[in-house]
């Protein structure tokens, strides 16, 4: 559906048109509000549960905190230890020494083989020179190690130190527990933060996600919020009474474009039923006039006729008789009978259409009255050559039998006075629409100007010298009180071609509108 | 070279001010700050007693085996309020050495950008280097302005370091350190996590001292 009514004002000018596409109706308002509270509410939700997670996921396990923590002074408790292990080792390897320093290398060595960790010892006296120094030819124990030194001053003065090894791993474990336990520690100070990082973050993109989604829905609920639109004031415009409004149904088949097309057709009914009224109120108005001319020329018609027999009837008994007069009483007597009888013959036209009978509608198949009219109309085959096409299935009209004989009358003899002097063919043709039956006349003569077709329907208007232009207005308004249209048309090949239009009596209520301004639908095309 | 002491801008100095002024929520007000205030070749060179901060308690704390971060900001400012007129920084570095059972410190400032290293045996030598802040150098003594001035210190013990803060960033920003089979979506909202993980907050350790007013004519040349 276009995005206005048709024959709406567009905007003019770009900036116009794109505040006029940007403007929001209510109907739009409320759209997007219930899909913008679609999209906030669930996310709040998740945005709430995001904290719980966050919570939970961010949150540092404080045992595992306060563990970490604690291994440097683990690792301090392991090697103080150590440390006494080896100062009880030293100073029990102190009081074995010897008395002697030449005994000193002897014991020493004794010493580091039965030692675990011991790689060096070294005695020196009170004046701090080397009495003995040995150092352990062993390996040393797995992997690196260094120096753990014990010193035992001995009672005598002098001092022993002795050289242990501790394994160089504890100390690469102690670093890298020491930097595991600073990132654990600044991350648990972090935490607050980093929490409210990841919910901002989400937040944010939570915001993200309902504008688009906000802007796709508004956009799709656009496609139908602005028909409705549309319809709102395609309505608007019906109520202040402008009969040709209509509304682009589009291509989507859903509810609005069938609200749409049943708008359009509301309206397109509503037009014709008020065209029938304005027209049917129009002739009664010509009907009156017609009947108070008839009555106004036919009553001086009798008494001008039965005078001028008095004149004719004295002149023939009169004594004396002038031959001039006699003569020139009786072209004058030809020609005043002739003019009473047009005279009287255009009263019985009005009288006619003035009389116009009531339509008594009764079931009948149009197909069958119309071969009934052809095979029931010999002095019409006289004067042209008729052929009926008929399309689909039987056609069954309610019609007034006499009345919509005289309807086609009416139209076959328009035919064949358009084929003079030429002998006319008729092509008469039925099709069966959905809910109308049409009913087609088409001759091959001249065919009526475009630009007379709406005024060809007029009582008193004619292109003809002769004529009262009665016709054709008894023809419409015998069709419109079938309910039905007609149309003046074109015959393709050339020629005129009447149109009828009757409402096909089994048509339920709910079937679609057939579109006249669409032409025949589904019709009979008169054959070139 | 002689010590960049930073003259502020106003711009500055209001962050500064802004910065000095967010205590904890429920702090007290700043409190007393003894001050020794010498000049030298004409420059304001300040030594604070910290005392009051380096209580006993900390040695628990200092001597866990973990690398302790002291960071000291001084600003002088005037008395009545204003901009401030001089500002120093300086981080100390403290780790208990567990196998050597000392404390091994590392204290850079402007006057040391390549840092100075120092050992202490035990937490009582430690609590008075650290309680005695020598050699504050507040820039040049003649551009103080001439009035009542305040000595303030800002202490924050084991502040979230910038090297801290940068490595969590990156971490949160890609968890999963480039590993096949990483969730994009997770790399999404931690790199918007990552973007917005900005200043951290100065934690709960965060001490306020200030001064006494003194006049620029009362500092002694030393």
């Amino acid at each position: 559906m276009s995005g206005r009514p048709a024959g709406a004002p567009r905007p003019r000018g770009r900036l116009p048109r794109f505040l006029a596409a940007l403007r929001v109706s209510a109907f739009e308002r409320n759209i997007a509000l219930a899909l913008v509270v679609a999209a906030v509410l669930p996310s709040a939700g998740a945005l709430w549960l995001a904290g719980q997670l966050a919570d939970v996921s961010v949150a540092l396990d404080p045992r595992v905190v306060d563990r970490l923590e604690a291994m440097p002074a683990l690792y301090g408790d392991l090697f103080q230890a150590r440390k006494q292990l080896y100062a009880e080792q030293a100073r029990a390897i102190a009081r074995g020494l010897p008395r002697t320093a030449e005994a000193g290398p002897a014991y020493l060595d004794d010493a580091l083989a039965r030692t675990p960790r011991l790689r060096r010892l070294t005695w020196a006296d009170r004046t701090g020179a080397v009495v003995a120094e040995r150092e352990a030819q062993g390996p040393g124990p797995d992997g690196e190690w260094r120096e753990a030194p014990a010193v035992v001053s001995l009672p005598g003065g002098g001092r022993l130190e002795a050289v242990f090894a501790i394994e160089a791993r504890y100390f690469a474990e102690l670093n890298e527990t020491r930097e595991l336990a600073e990132l654990v520690q600044g991350l648990d100070a972090l935490r607050a933060e980093i929490r409210r990082s990841y919910l901002r973050a989400y937040a944010g993109l939570l915001v993200v996600w309902v504008l688009l989604t906000a802007t796709l829905g508004i956009a799709l609920a656009r496609r139908t919020t602005r028909r409705v639109s549309d319809l709102v004031l395609a309505v608007q415009r019906l109520a202040a009474g402008d009969l040709s409004v209509q509304v682009d149904p589009g291509r989507a088949r859903d509810e609005v474009a069938g609200l749409a097309r049943a708008f359009n057709a509301m309206v397109r009914e509503v037009r014709e039923s008020r065209d029938r009224i304005v027209y049917l109120e129009k002739i009664s108005g010509w009907q009156e006039v017609a009947r108070r001319l008839a009555h106004e020329i036919k009553n001086p018609l009798t008494p001008m006729k039965l005078a001028f027999q008095q004149l004719e009837a004295r002149w023939k008994t009169a004594p004396e008789r002038d031959p001039e007069f006699g003569r020139l009483l009786a072209d004058v007597g030809e020609i005043v009978r002739e003019e009473i009888g047009t005279l009287q013959r255009l009263v019985d036209e009005f009288s006619g259409f003035a009389k116009l009978p009531e339509v008594r509608p009764e079931p009948a198949d149009l197909v069958d009255f119309v071969e009934e009219f052809v095979r029931t109309s010999p002095q019409l085959a006289e004067e042209a050559d008729l052929d009926v096409a008929r399309e689909g299935g039987p056609s069954p009209v309610a019609l007034d039998r006499a009345l919509m004989r005289r309807v086609l009358a009416n139209l076959c003899a328009n035919a064949v006075e358009a084929a003079r002097p030429a002998r006319a063919r008729i092509h008469l043709g039925v099709a069966r629409g959905p809910t109308r039956a049409l009913l087609t006349v088409a001759d091959e003569g001249p065919g009526v100007e475009r630009g007379l077709r709406d005024r060809i329907f007029d009582p008193y208007f004619t292109t003809k010298g002769t004529g009262t232009g009665l016709g054709l207005a008894i023809v419409k308004k015998i069709v419109l009180q079938h309910g039905g249209e007609i149309q003046a048309g074109e015959r393709e090949g050339g020629g005129a071609a009447f149109t009828v239009s009757l409402p096909v009596r089994d048509a339920g209520p709910g079937a679609p509108d057939p579109s006249p301004t669409a032409g025949p639908e589904g019709g009979y095309n008169p054959a070139p | 070279m002689r010590p960049p002491v930073r003259r502020l801008g106003a711009a500055r100095a209001l962050l500064l001010a802004l910065a000095l002024g967010a205590l904890p929520a429920g702090a007290a007000g700043p409190g007393p700050l003894p001050v020794r205030l010498e000049a030298r070749a004409g420059r304001l060179e300040a030594a604070l007693d910290l005392s009051a901060v380096v209580a006993p308690g900390l040695e628990k704390q200092l001597g866990n085996g973990l690398t302790n971060v002291i960071a000291l900001y001084v600003t002088v400012a005037p008395a009545g309020g204003g901009d401030v007129v001089a500002l120093q920084g300086r981080v100390i570095e403290i780790l208990f050495d567990v196998w050597e059972e000392s404390y091994a410190v590392t204290v850079g400032d402007a006057r040391a950008p390549q840092e100075i290293r120092r050992s202490f045996p035990d937490f009582r030598a430690l609590r008075a280097f650290l309680a005695d802040q020598e050699g504050i150098d507040l820039g040049p003594l003649a551009q103080l302005p001439v009035g009542p001035l305040v000595v303030e210190a800002r202490v924050e013990v084991n502040p979230v370091s910038r090297e801290q803060l940068q490595r969590t960033r990156e971490y949160i920003a890609n968890p999963v350190g480039g590993r096949p089979g990483g969730g994009g979506a997770r790399s999404v909202l931690g790199a918007v996590a990552s973007f917005l993980l900005r200043e951290p907050d100065p934690g709960s350790d965060v001490h306020l001292l200030r001064s006494r007013p003194f006049e620029r004519a009362e500092v002694t040349a030393r």
